[in-house]
């Protein structure tokens, strides 16, 4: 088995505000492979973004700072890697594409300028040879008539079209991870398919790995090929996406898992609201919410990732030692989602204590 | 609608506001008491003539004497072909004078409005991108500096320090130096750092401003992350599209800044570029001459402001050119 | 607000209970009637003094500074009074600026001795033998001053507590004339203000309200006023003019507003299309109602810094002419001191250095705590520099 591509070890990233420090990714770890597509999964704040754009240092390095951890890529740790260094990874090997396609263009050059300028920044080629290319690209992701709109402004495009530029020009210099940061968000439903689908085929063709942040659990169902689940700084679930929608391990997803409409019971929003991220609760960051937090939840530090299953990975105590994970599995109203028709459902009164829940 | 038909109105515009500035200016001098009829007449009396008739041979050089339209008609027709009249304190054409008078002022106006544009906006830039270090507490604190010092006293204080106390430069500007000598040029230094001051504070606070809200867009996130260097983000994903709101300071109010300041500079230096030469005929009461040395700025504003309107179309490819 | 009438079994009254007719009084809130009071109160003195007395009581500069105050009580001061919890959230955030803050409390010293110093003081006067006196702790070589008020020793005149900062060359104490100078610059940078910022926001909120032809018709006149330099035209006005304070005031003030217009109507723009206008609309308001109550009170956070970076403009602009010496002669003013110890540089270099360190000040001041002042009351600027 080959190394992974990309391997987030226990990243750590703060910001240093005049209130306070803030610990937006405290302790992260995932994988991606090659031709993998990861999707990393939370509600807003959770750190998500600040996690993807820390892996190629993109955040105000004045307030923001990676306090520790490693960030693997092909062997090379980057969070050593020098200004430079790191200049030829971003766009070269590493794209990103990000969520408000309305500005993410520079106003005053066309499209194809800015294509140019991405594929010259990495391939010593001339400037006729980049534009081609460029015009190549701008057909390839599904710009009608490329080769008259190659010179038109960002203004004469629609949001999708845009967001197609910029996957066109993420693509241009042919990068070995795109990280996609809620890159449909901003759009239409439909045009959110049609970006996905491109997204599929292009994964395919340029043989490339995706890390993909996103709060919307559809997409992911769509798309993923492992799920990472973030709350609040910190990693709760990890696992393929079969894993964590079939059989969701930690009460986060779960109770995110029973947030969708449509699944034929009514929706449970989750009570209580996000920890403050320059103060952060004792313990299990989400005890605060939980309907089976225990005494042990609620000190010490954040429970380590423990498995679950093969490939499978969650950071609640349920797992460890001496608590009977049943409880979590069986106890929820995800049971009628799983798939094998589950385990006896156990009482939910033994086992654990149920107080701490849901605070209104 | 097209570029050429919105210069075009543009341009009409221009003329319709000289034609109404000049409608104004005529229409306040008519009103006016005073307006060197009195100085001249007290210069014929004191040569022992006759007051009153002073007085009418006044009324008919200046053509005070005739009907109000004729008037009008007349100052209208003079200044379009440049006859802006005689100056009667310097005993020349009023535009021998302003031709004579206005090297002097590029003289120092030229090297100070390039020195506080580059350094103005360089410093400005570095500031908004370099958020929350030294330089750019060393270059607010700078702006807020040059902003606030009056612009004369603070001549007279570089005067105080380096002519009187320390005799390094010269105390005013003396003519008959030649233009490209070393001499001439340190009787500039201190106009020029006079002048500059005012005018690099107001450019460094504008491009900082501008360019932070250009400094956090998504737009130059994306640059970043193509894997373009801090120096070409800096100059096409910040600067470049900043250039369209600093345009429209750029030009007008920078040029207003340098008059009235290049006005003081050349009082409080003697230097007898075209602000002295209006300050004299304010006191000596040559209305001709009053009158043509401030129109000169204005004029120079107007077109100031339509070449900036024009710039800002050509830079900024969103703007339609149906709107205003 | 109005008048109560209270049931009397003491329960509370229920909204359908309260008989609308019976309730008396005006209906305006308290503020509303003691500004109206104050108003014609003033108008009346005003009056008075224009069309009945001969001798002017107050001249025109300090009638506007009265006016000026008053706007100031009723439209600053008495709503920070009245919401003080949103008073403490502004202060809060301003106190973050310390330069601001020692600003702040300059400005006010330089306010309190400006506006009321004179009226204790009497004016600086002229006295030959006591020109060219050096300020207190300071020394000048003896040849310099016609007699020494001070000490005299080692062929050195030294500065006296009678003159702290010492004299002009006219005799004139030139700690007085800083004091007189603090409320020209009081005067000329409040008052101008306020003319700038009710006429820039009347225009400013009409344009943006009405838009369509009102809208091009004022804002082409902006252009214009726009495009004539002030500075110019005052020096035409001035030269065919009798100078004085007044004129300075009331030209810049009628003519420097097209900026806050500007400013006034891109902001009342943005919120014209809000939803609570429109919800006010269909509550019936007038247009009049709705500018005033709903534009104008969401506009003022962004005019009132606007306003307070314009102030120091226009203190330098006073003393810039008057150090030209194209204003009243009679009204002392820091440029003019300035301009008078120019001549004396190596002599007398106090006369010129001195009111200039004060001007220096007051303008650093306000320009600080404008600054501040735009970081504290725009939301907009959270978070950043």
């Amino acid at each position: 088995m080959t190394d992974p591509l990309l391997s987030v070890r226990n990243l750590h990233v703060q910001f240093n505000t005049d209130e306070g420090v803030v610990r937006a990714v405290d302790g992260v770890s995932f994988d991606v492979k090659r031709g993998e597509t990861v999707c990393v999964v939370g509600e807003s704040g959770s750190g998500k973004t600040v996690a993807c754009e820390s892996i190629t240092r993109l955040l105000p390095m004045p307030p923001g700072e990676i306090a520790d951890g490693e960030i693997l890529f092909d062997g090379e740790d980057l969070t050593d890697a020098s200004e430079k260094r790191l200049e030829s990874i971003r766009g070269g090997r590493i794209a990103h594409v990000f969520q408000n396609p309305q500005s993410a263009l520079n106003p005053v050059y066309p499209v194809g300028a800015q294509i140019v300028e991405a594929i010259r920044l990495h391939r010593d080629v001339s400037k006729q040879a980049a534009r081609d290319r460029a015009i190549d690209l701008l057909d390839r992701v599904g710009i009608p008539e490329a080769t008259a709109r190659i010179d038109d402004y960002p203004h004469e495009f629609s949001g999708g079209m845009k967001q197609r530029v910029v996957i066109a020009m993420a693509l241009s210099a042919d990068p070995d991870l795109l990280i996609a940061d809620e890159p449909t968000t901003a759009l239409d439903v439909t045009i959110q398919a049609q970006i996905l689908r491109l997204l599929h085929d292009l994964q395919d063709e340029f043989d490339m790995s995706i890390v993909f942040v996103t709060h919307d659990l559809g997409v992911v169902a769509e798309i993923a090929d492992r799920v990472v689940v973030m709350y609040a700084g910190k990693v709760m679930e990890t696992g393929s996406v079969y894993d964590v929608f079939d059989r969701p391990s930690h009460p986060y997803t779960q109770a995110l898992l029973d947030c969708l409409p449509g699944q034929g019971e009514s929706m449970r929003p989750i009570g209580g609201t996000l920890p403050d991220p320059k103060r952060p609760p004792a313990g299990c960051r989400f005890h605060p919410r939980c309907p089976h937090a225990t005494a042990d939840c609620r000190a010490g530090d954040h429970p380590e990732p423990l498995t679950v299953d093969a490939g499978h990975e969650a950071a609640c105590v349920y797992y460890g030692p001496g608590y009977d994970s049943s409880v979590i599995r069986g106890g929820s109203a995800s049971e009628s989602r799983v798939a094998d028709g589950g385990a006896a459902v156990a009482d939910p009164d033994d086992g654990h204590d149920s107080s701490g829940g849901d605070a209104r | 609608m097209s570029m050429h038909w919105y210069v075009a109105r543009r341009v009409a515009w221009a003329v319709v506001a000289t034609y109404l500035i000049l409608t104004i200016t005529f229409g306040l001098l008519a009103v006016a008491p005073g307006d060197g009829q009195t100085a001249f007449a007290f210069q014929a009396a004191t040569e022992g003539g006759d007051v009153d008739e002073a007085r009418e041979t006044f009324d008919e050089i200046t053509g005070r004497d005739e009907p109000l339209l004729t008037r009008y008609s007349n100052y209208m027709v003079n200044m379009a072909t440049f006859n802006w009249g005689w100056s009667f304190t310097r005993n020349q054409p009023v535009m021998d004078a302003i031709a004579a008078a206005y090297p002097y002022s590029l003289m120092y106006a030229v090297p100070a409005t390039l020195i506080s544009i580059v350094f103005g906006y360089a410093i400005g830039l570095y500031s908004a991108t370099h958020q929350y270090t030294l330089t750019d507490y060393v270059g607010t604190f700078t702006a807020f500096f040059g902003i606030s010092i009056p612009n004369f006293w603070f001549g007279i204080m570089l005067i105080l320090v380096f002519a009187v106390d320390l005799g390094w430069l010269p105390s005013y500007y003396q003519t008959g130096r030649g233009v490209w000598t070393l001499a001439n040029a340190k009787q500039l230094i201190l106009p020029v750092v006079v002048l500059s001051t005012g005018a690099i504070a107001g450019n460094m606070r504008y491009s900082r401003a501008e360019a932070l809200e250009y400094v956090h867009a998504d737009f130059v996130k994306t640059a970043r992350a193509k894997g373009a260097n801090d120096w070409r983000v800096l100059v096409r994903h910040i600067f470049r599209p900043a250039m369209v709101p600093l345009m429209t300071i750029l030009v007008a109010d920078i040029l207003g800044l340098l008059f009235a300041g290049a006005y003081i500079t050349e009082v409080v230096f003697q230097i007898p570029g075209l602000g002295l030469l209006s300050y004299r005929a304010i006191i000596q009461q040559d209305t001709a001459l009053v009158m043509a040395t401030t129109l000169v700025p204005v004029f120079i504003a107007i077109v100031g402001n339509l070449v900036q309107d024009i710039a800002y179309t050509v830079l900024d490819p969103r703007i339609d050119y149906g709107d205003r | 607000m109005a008048a109560d009438t209270q049931p009397d079994t003491g329960a509370s009254e229920r909204f359908e209970d309260v008989e609308w007719d019976e309730l008396g009084g005006l209906g305006l809130p308290r503020r509303t009637q003691v500004l109206v009071v104050t108003a014609l109160a003033y108008v009346a003195a005003v009056a008075y003094d224009v069309f009945v007395t001969d001798d002017a009581i107050l001249s025109g500069t300090n009638w506007l500074f009265v006016l000026t105050l008053l706007v100031g009580v009723f439209f600053v001061v008495w709503p920070l009074v009245e919401n003080r919890r949103l008073t403490a959230y502004y202060w809060r955030r301003f106190k973050k600026n310390r330069a601001a803050v020692v600003s702040a409390v300059y400005l006010v010293v330089v306010f309190v001795v400006g506006t009321f110093g004179p009226l204790l003081l009497a004016k600086p006067e002229l006295n030959v033998l006591a020109a060219y006196q050096p300020p207190v702790f300071l020394s000048v070589d003896s040849t310099v001053p016609t007699t020494c008020v001070g000490q005299s020793a080692d062929g050195l005149c030294h500065g006296t507590w009678q003159y702290p900062l010492g004299t002009t060359s006219d005799g004139k104490g030139i700690a007085k004339l800083v004091v007189f100078g603090m409320r020209v610059s009081m005067q000329v940078g409040l008052v101008t203000m306020l003319i700038v910022v009710s006429i820039g926001t009347a225009v400013g909120t009409s344009a943006a309200y009405f838009s369509g032809l009102v809208d091009e018709v004022l804002m082409r006149y902006v252009d214009i006023q726009q495009t004539f330099p002030t500075f110019f035209l005052f020096l035409i006005v001035t030269y065919l003019f009798k100078p004085s304070l007044f004129l300075l005031i009331t030209i810049f003030g009628f003519l420097g507003w097209g900026g806050i217009a500007r400013l006034v109507r891109s902001e009342a723009l943005q919120r014209r299309e809000e939803s609570y206008i429109r919800a006010a609309e269909n509550a019936g308001a007038s247009d009049g109602w709705i500018i005033r109550r709903h534009l104008m009170p969401n506009v003022s956070n962004t005019v009132i810094t606007a306003a307070t970076l314009l102030i120091p403009s226009f203190i330098l602009f006073e003393a810039t002419f008057a150090f030209l010496g194209l204003t009243d002669p009679s009204t002392p003013s820091w440029g003019q001191v300035i301009a008078s110890g120019r001549g004396d540089l190596d002599s007398a270099w106090w006369i010129a250095t001195i009111p200039g360190v004060f001007l220096f000040f007051t303008v650093l001041a306000f320009n600080f705590v404008g600054d501040a002042l735009r970081d504290a009351l725009d939301p907009r600027s959270e978070g950043e520099a």
